[in-house]
This record gives C-alpha cells, structure tokens and sequence, in this order.
C-alpha cells in the first residue's frame, strides 16, 4: 500500500517491552498480539442465532480478542447459569452481580443453537455459581444430555467451576457422559490470593484428579448414544478425533480431563514447570497455555507479554511431560480450536492468516525463562 | 454505484463499547481488494487488522486516528460497481 503507512508496524513493535512489567496501554502490544479479522464469514449469523435464543457466550462475556475469527468459523462457547458470577477473580472480565435464578430451558437452547451451528465439538462452561447448593452441576448434566441427545456424534466438552471442591458436582457432571472435562488451574498457586481470591490451587488439582479417577474407575458413565457398548468405540466422535486405536478409548467409559494456565500474571518459569506437573500428577490429559490480556484498566494488569518461541518451548515441555494434546500460543485459549487441540494437531497460536510487518521470529525468544 | 459502509465488528466487545483507530493503512480515492486491511484498530486485548468486505474504492473515512470508535460504528464507506 502506502510507503508512509508501511513503517508504522515497525516503529510500534520497537515500542515492546520484555521482562518489565508494562500495562496494555492501548497501541503497546508485542507485533505478535495482532489479529487479523475476517473479512466475510458466519460472524452475523452466530450473533443473530445467540441473540434469538438469548444464550451467552464466554467470548462475549470475556471481552476475548478470538471472537471475530470463532464467530466466523460458525463456532462459539456457550455460558451456562447466567451472566454474573459470584466470584470476583481479577484477571476475568464476566460481571459480578448476584445472579438470577437458572433458566430452565437453557439446555435446550444450547443443543437448538448447536445443532443449527453444526457443531462438531461443543463446548459449554458457565460463570461459577457458589450461591446453589449443587454449584449449578445439575444444570450442566442437564446441558450434556440435551445436546447429546440433539447431536449424538458431537465431541462434549465441558469447562466446569470447581463446584467449591464437591466430588458429588463433579460426578453428577461426569454422569452425563461428557468427552472432555475441563477445568482451568488458571495460574500458577502463589498468585491465587491475587488473581483468585476464591479459588483454591488443591481444591482445582483435586476436581481434576477426582474426575479423572472416576472416569477411569469403576463408575462407568452411560455409553453415548449410538454406542452399543466399549467395543463399539471406533464409531465413538471422541474416538475418531483422537486418531487413537479402540483399545486406548473405551466410549462412555473415560472422559478426557483438560486444564488450562495463563501466562503473563507474573509467574516464574519455575512455578509454570511445577504447575504443569501438578496438573499431570492430577491426570490431566489435555492442556493449554495462554497469554493474559487485561480486559480493562480496571483488571489485573498484564505483567508480562510472553513471546511466541517462548510458548512453542512450554508446549515442547508440557508434551515431555506426558501430555497427549498441548496448545500453548499467546492467542490460545481454553476452547480457542478446541476441536482440532482435541485432535492433537494444535501447534500453538493458529491464527488464520500469518502477521505480516513485525511478525514475531519464534526462536529468538528462547533463553527469556 | 453503491456506498457500502463498513462498521467496527464486534472485537470481543459488545455493542456500545468501544475500540480506538490506531491508522488507516488506506487513503480516499484508494482500490481496494476484497479482503484488503484497511484499518488498525486498538482494544484493551490487542490490534486488529480490519479488512475490507468487498472490492471496491475508499469513499470515506469517518474515523480518525486515535479516535475512539464504538462496536457497529460506520468506520468507512468503500464505492463499489464503479
């Protein structure tokens, strides 16, 4: 295009800064924070169809820089038991008002919304709802089975609160047979009392670890609809994404667990290392890693913008830790391309079209840690 | 010869919030391809690059750098069928 045009790309990548500690003043962000959005696409239509069936999305509510792109793929994450949160964690953007009562057609709405989508892998998180006495876990077995019910074939993926640590939340959940059973860890358990003042770093490892025992124990969730039995699983959706032999994946008899860091909060290599070893201690299958970006002044600033050689080296880590799926990338999310990190083909941030002036050379960010 | 207007998308932030214009990579009287960035938009999260839906010529720009611009907003007008 214009030659003056052209250098300004450039001046403002000289602007970003490494180890300090910076704001996300707008126009400071690393060339590598950068989206292009899409010119045409479903975007109009996701709108118009969430609006219709008034039905929430995290990527609305958390202000998140993929929506554009998501929304244009025809994809979204839908959120479960209102809009307002009863916990106030600094680094989320959900509002945090007392919630309403629990809309009781809400499952419906999201297997309507999903089946009109498409969806091939739908995932379903909520705000956390400390005000019910089930955590909302009913409401959750109630989404799963209506959708599966809608869509037998379609990968579930659940991304849970951690139900104030109830083993029975988590297990009427798991009940209702979902593929994946996601629960963020979020950061690392020194910045808890700041970033999370509610939550628990154990109490989190331990949902983890419990649906994982369960899921793999003696309490066999109900085989999916369409699956005769455990034999059956090469027709099993979760199955064929995998790409794993029949005798890995028992259908209906073991879900998935996932868990998810955000990096940028002020963490140390260290703490990130031994978090991610927690995690696999706690069983957890799949994980990502993400940069935090601050939804506002008025958030957890951003302590850190982590570079992209410096993710491709934790997802490298997190892999020789046992991991089978790994998706770490500054634009990574927990549900960002959760079809295709569940297909174990994820490498980081895919961004549909690559940066063009300032574009990030991956490696020189090694040695950073 | 039609006016199709371009609007601020919806960037992670609702209708009604807002978005700053960081530079137009384009100039009234420009071609433009379809898929073309035309903008640099800024929000609290990260830069966006803002393409052009159709073909076309620059019309209009009705945002000016550094200016605060809200979800749905017209950002610029690009002549199409010239």
């Amino acid at each position: 295009m214009i030659a003056r045009r052209a250098v300004l790309p450039a001046a403002q990548s000289e602007q970003r800064v490494g180890d300090e500690t910076k704001t996300t003043k707008a126009g400071r962000f690393p060339p590598w924070l950068r989206k292009r959005v899409p010119a045409r696409g479903e975007a109009a239509e996701v709108r118009r169809l969430l609006a219709e069936l008034d039905l929430a999305t995290v990527c609305s509510g958390a202000h998140c820089p993929n929506l554009p792109e998501c929304y244009a793929r025809g994809t979204a994450t839908f959120l479960i038991l209102g809009n307002s949160c009863t916990r106030s964690c600094r680094f989320c953007a959900i509002e945090k008002r007392p919630p309403g009562a629990l809309r009781e057609d809400e499952p419906q709405a999201v297997a309507e919304a999903a089946a009109r989508l498409k969806l091939r892998h739908v995932v379903i998180t909520s705000v956390t709802r400390d005000d019910l006495p089930d955590g909302g876990a009913g409401h959750f077995a109630r989404t799963i089975r209506a959708v599966r019910e809608r869509l037998p074939q379609t990968v579930i993926e659940v991304l849970t609160p951690d139900f104030r640590g109830s083993r029975e939340a988590v297990e009427t959940v798991l009940a209702a047979g979902p593929d994946i059973f996601n629960h963020n860890v979020e950061t690392v358990p020194r910045l808890y009392a700041a970033i999370r003042p509610e939550a628990d770093y154990r109490r989190s490892l331990a949902v983890l670890a419990h649906a994982k025992s369960r899921a793999t124990g003696g309490m066999p969730t109900p085989p999916l609809r369409g699956h005769a039995s455990a034999a059956d699983a090469t027709a099993c959706p979760a199955n064929e994404a995998l790409g794993m032999p029949p005798a890995t994946l028992a259908c209906g008899h073991r879900i998935y667990t996932k868990s998810g860091l955000m990096l940028g909060l002020g963490e140390t290599a260290g703490e990130v290392r031994a978090c991610l070893a927690d995690l696999r201690a706690a069983g957890c299958d799949i994980v990502t890693i993400g940069q935090y970006l601050a939804p506002s002044s008025a958030h957890q600033p951003v302590a850190r913008f982590v570079e992209p050689g410096e993710f491709a080296a934790w997802e490298a880590e997190a892999r020789a830790l046992g991991f089978a799926a790994v998706a770490s990338g500054p634009f990574v999310r927990s549900s960002y391309h959760a079809e295709s990190v569940f297909a174990n083909r994820a490498r980081g941030n895919e961004a549909p079209a690559p940066a063009r002036a300032g574009g990030a050379k991956g490696d020189a960010a090694y040695g950073r840690r | 010869m039609a006016a199709v207007d371009v609007p601020l998308p919806e960037l992670g932030k609702d209708a009604g919030d807002e978005a700053r214009v960081s530079f137009w990579y384009v100039d009234v009287g420009e071609k433009v391809a379809e898929g073309a960035d035309l903008v640099q938009m800024l929000t609290d999260k990260a830069t966006f690059d803002i393409p052009s839906p159709v073909a076309g010529k620059v019309a209009k720009l009705l945002a000016a750098e550094e200016q605060s611009v809200k979800v749905g907003q017209v950002l610029c007008q690009i002549e199409v069928g010239g």
